[in-house]
């Protein structure tokens, strides 16, 4: 390939008005945010690993979690997850009022989904359960389920906020197609992570 | 089918599919089959599950191969190599326990 030719293909593909991937640079960024926030939970759940690895033993997760609980928990993710999709479809059509349903069915589940995650920790404080120590022999299982949890639950609380703001904005005819779309993929990403958590922590 | 039908239907189809996922995991993770025969199946469905996820629900698979390796290469791939490296030291320390 000639000096000339290379020079050409990179003002094409890396000018200001071009993205090489495709999209949007406010999608882009969000896809890079979404990178680099998985890698906050990689991290959390690498050192969970290797916590659980290294460990002699480790709790029986049927004793001490619910775990038709935590089954439905997963369930209300994945349908408000679903809502979220519809809601990004609706906003494409134009279709204010089935984006507002949308948006608040999704915000429903995830507040759901925080009532019950709320319900599980407070089960687990009442039978002892700290971040240093808890009843079933394993000091770091009580800081590994708080701290996974407590970031997952961290993001589905910010998620909510971010999504009523966008119902808000979608109610008043302010927000625009690709507002509901970066709104939806931070909360399929929240989905995403929390498919990993309920696998690892939960199942394994 | 109408349009918007047409759309739903891209998401509720793998809804389902995600539901059935779930559902075969979480019975799978109470039978009493040979650890590393459950532990691969739960790890597989988590990666279809995923995969349906970012697939369908975030439009990764209409978009660019180059945006598709970003997030892939950036989460799995990087993710994967910190735990490979971790896990050797972790197997290691459970073997100094003496279990």
């Amino acid at each position: 390939m000639s000096e000339g030719h290379t020079a050409q293909v990179m003002e094409t593909v890396w000018s200001a008005s071009s993205s090489p991937f495709g999209v949007s640079w406010q999608k882009l960024m969000m896809w890079v945010f979404i990178v680099s926030d998985g890698l906050l939970f990689a991290g959390l759940l690498t050192g969970y690993s290797f916590v659980r690895l290294a460990s002699p033993s480790w709790p029986d997760r049927a004793e001490v979690f619910h775990l038709s609980m935590i089954g439905f928990m997963t369930f209300l993710l994945i349908s408000s997850s679903a809502t979220m999709a519809s809601a990004v479809a609706a906003a494409q059509r134009a279709d204010s009022r089935a984006v507002l349903r949308f948006l608040l069915m999704t915000i429903l589940g995830g507040l759901s989904f925080l009532g019950m995650q709320a319900y599980e920790w407070t089960s687990l404080i009442q039978e002892g359960a700290r971040l240093t120590s808890n009843p079933w022999g394993v000091p770091a299982f009580g800081a590994s389920f708080f701290m996974i949890t407590g970031f997952h639950g961290s993001h589905v609380l910010s998620g909510v906020l971010i999504l009523a703001i966008t119902a808000w904005r979608a109610g008043r005819g302010l927000g625009s197609p690709q507002g509901v779309e970066l709104a939806g993929l931070y909360w399929h990403f929240i989905d995403l992570v929390w498919v990993f958590i309920f696998t690892l922590f939960y199942l394994v | 089918m109408s349009k918007a039908a047409h759309g739903y239907r891209l998401y509720w189809s793998p809804w389902f599919f995600l539901l059935l996922l779930t559902l075969g995991m979480l019975l799978a993770s109470f039978l009493d089959w040979p650890p590393w025969i459950l532990v691969t199946l739960l790890l597989g469905a988590m990666l279809a599950k995923a995969g349906f996820i970012a697939g369908n629900f975030m439009h990764l698979r209409f978009e660019r191969p180059g945006l598709i390796l970003m997030v892939a290469l950036g989460i799995l791939a990087t993710s994967a190599l910190l735990f490979v490296l971790l896990a050797v030291d972790a197997i290691r320390i459970h073997r100094l326990s003496g279990v």
